[in-house]
């Protein structure tokens, strides 16, 4: 058993807390206030090859892996969770369901310029009608002769505002619903009949763009259906996985950056005559905090471990997406009462992190929804299917 | 062209705390970071090899226990790079380099320019610049903020006297960069990849050459005997100054008055 990473991954580490802290640290409290997506950090992200950190070099990806991109996550999370957002939504689901599902000629027309940072992606699943219900969705898609026709809408689109290619999911045979009846197609935002209906104004995340969108009469080429028709539940499944393994990642990073502000301000910050540091109550508050993270993190390493070996990993996966996102808004929350009321100050990074911290026990599937994963997947080993 | 960018390292200085009351230097995370100046004369060497498609082959400033910062090099754009293996790893100074730098510069093929930091951050010596040029017999411009090539000459700015002058130098030549001059850029993805897991042409560029096949052993001696390790005293706590222009100008006359007279 070794723990250590790879001389690859260190240098890859290296690179991207470099990136981060010149390009994406210092900006971080700015996207959060102007609610702007920052697009030229994706650029440049885009420049350096990062944004293929786990893709395959013959797709311009890194050809890194999956711990790879668990590396980008983790470290571009410490710096600004709207970046790492708009990076996950991307890369981690985005442009995954074209890796996993894609044929040749999609990965090399689709996933090649995602990978590269030309074009930028985004994952269309959930519904006004369908969140944790993904089998729910109403997005319609009819056949007509080498096309097929798209009409319906998607909420809570992240990227889906400046996104050029999305990964939409549609019912194509309503008597068949979830089990061969929906199928995942890629579309072009530059299509005739795809418009963005308006961005969410949130709590948290607020560098990201979270969208409506709306398909009227999108005609889509049959070249463009990913995977098989009728198989598109499982594409889109087998995505959120990934996207909730490195999901996960991005929580260790929030986390690290909690702990750091912890640090900091207990070094600094006098009360009854002594510094925090010396209050056991502080110290109790710091070494919770370090303990869940060291063992998410041993968790997230070990779940990529799983994916870069070719092992089943969806166990795993909800676990570090769960983990993750509860690791990560307890100890945002235990920092801010570390600071007091500046705890709450927006010049301060933890109130922006407490914000940010929230939607990670949502997105992604739901907390709930992955103890429904890793309870099913439990009881399945004993022989019991359990009931929606 | 070919230009010869000589790289060292450095102590992350974020990783580790000096107490000079305890007489120590406390390391809590032993990395290591491309040297400030170093990164500088490596960016506009990757600048001259965009605008005039040049090589850039990177050599160690001293004997390093690993390579590290040449594959770092090559991540960037550097083309070659040559690992320097022998005996004491970082023990070899300033002194006992310059003859085996020049000897890798020959079995090169030689340069037409060579590029390196002005200054180190750690030893803050500054010089490997002018030896290298004194021991090759070539024209030196040292602390550049920029550095450019035209017919065969190397024109640089640099700043004195709070002012910025430009200066010339027929080539071959050294160059020094002044740290915080040019800001380097972030490694290729695909090549920091490769180069870190050997595989592909980029790893073809990494060669390592043992110092015995370039210089006599006898040559290969530090010049320097370091016998310890000192810190300054503590600096006196400062005074504020309040009050008119006028009045913190006499104040300030009076205190250094009193210092005198101490």
């Amino acid at each position: 058993m070794d723990f250590t990473l790879s001389p690859e991954h260190r240098a890859l580490r290296r690179m991207i807390r470099e990136f981060a802290e010149n390009e994406v640290r210092p900006i971080a409290m700015e996207i959060d206030r102007e609610h702007r997506v920052p697009i030229e950090v994706m650029r440049a992200l885009g420049k350096t090859g990062l944004l293929g950190v786990c893709f395959p070099q013959e797709y311009g990806g890194m050809g890194a892996g999956e711990m790879g991109y668990c590396l980008l996550m983790e470290e571009l999370n410490q710096a600004s969770t709207s970046v790492a957002t708009n990076v996950g939504a991307h890369i981690g689901i985005g442009a995954m369901a074209i890796y996993l599902d894609g044929n040749e000629e999609q990965k090399r027309k689709y996933l090649t310029p995602l990978a590269r940072g030309e074009k930028f992606a985004a994952f269309g699943l959930t519904e006004p009608g369908a969140g944790s219900d993904a089998a729910a969705i109403r997005t319609r898609a009819v056949r007509e002769g080498d096309s097929w026709i798209l009409d319906g809408g998607k909420v809570f689109i992240t990227n889906g505002g400046y996104a050029d290619i999305i990964t939409v999911l549609a019912v194509t045979d309503p008597a068949l619903g979830a089990r061969g009846g929906i199928t995942a197609f890629i579309v072009e935002t530059d299509w005739e009949g795809f418009k963005v209906a308006r961005e969410e104004d949130k709590m948290g995340i607020r560098g990201t763009s979270t969208a409506e969108l709306v398909f009227e009469g999108v005609r889509v080429p049959h070249e463009n259906v990913l995977g098989k028709v009728g198989e598109g539940f499982v594409t889109f499944m087998k995505s959120l996985d990934m996207g909730r393994l490195t999901l996960g990642a991005a929580c260790i990073g929030g986390t690290q950056m909690a702990l750091e502000q912890a640090v900091r301000w207990a070094r600094t910050r006098k009360q009854f005559g002594v510094e925090l540091a010396h209050k056991q109550t502080i110290q109790w508050m710091i070494a919770d905090i370090a303990t869940e993270l060291e063992a998410l993190r041993s968790l997230v390493y070990r779940a990529a471990w799983l994916v870069d070996t070719g092992q089943p990993f969806t166990q795993l996966a909800a676990m570090c997406k769960l983990y993750g996102s509860d690791v990560a808004s307890r100890a945002i929350n235990m920092v801010v009462q570390i600071h007091g009321g500046l705890g709450i100050s927006r010049d301060f990074p933890v109130e922006c992190g407490f914000r940010d911290a929230r939607i990670a026990e949502i997105y992604e599937g739901t907390n709930e929804v992955q103890r429904i994963v890793i309870a099913s997947n439990i009881f399945r080993e004993h022989g019991i299917r359990i009931r929606p | 062209m070919r230009i010869i960018v000589i790289l060292g390292r450095v102590l992350d200085p974020s990783g580790i705390i000096v107490k000079g009351k305890a007489g120590r230097i406390f390391v809590n995370r032993e990395e290591y970071i491309l040297q400030p100046a170093d990164r500088c004369a490596l960016e506009a060497a990757l600048r001259l090899k965009d605008a005039m498609g040049c090589e850039v082959v990177v050599l160690p400033r001293t004997l390093m226990p690993d390579d590290d910062v040449l594959r770092q090099a090559l991540a960037r754009g550097a083309d070659r790079a040559v690992y320097l293996q022998g005996e004491g790893p970082g023990e070899m100074d300033v002194g006992g380099m310059t003859p085996v730098l020049v000897a890798a510069i020959e079995r090169l093929g030689g340069g037409d320019l060579v590029l390196t930091g002005a200054v180190t951050l750690d030893t803050g010596q500054g010089q490997l610049g002018p030896r290298l040029a004194g021991a090759l017999g070539w024209p030196q411009i040292l602390e550049a903020w920029q550095v450019n090539v035209m017919n065969d000459a190397v024109r640089a700015v640099q700043q004195r006297n709070g002012s910025y002058v430009t200066v010339e130098a027929h080539l071959p030549a050294v160059v020094t960069l002044r740290s915080g001059s040019l800001k380097l850029r972030y490694p290729d993805g695909v090549r920091l990849i490769n180069v870190y897991r050997g595989v592909g042409e980029i790893a073809e560029a990494l060669m390592a050459w043992n110092v015995t096949d370039l210089v006599a052993e006898d040559v290969l001696h530090p010049q320097l005997d370091h016998r310890g390790r000192d810190f300054p005293p503590d600096r006196e706590r400062g005074v504020r100054v309040e009050g008119t222009p006028v009045e913190a100008a006499q104040a300030v006359a009076k205190a250094l008055r009193q210092r005198v007279r101490q």
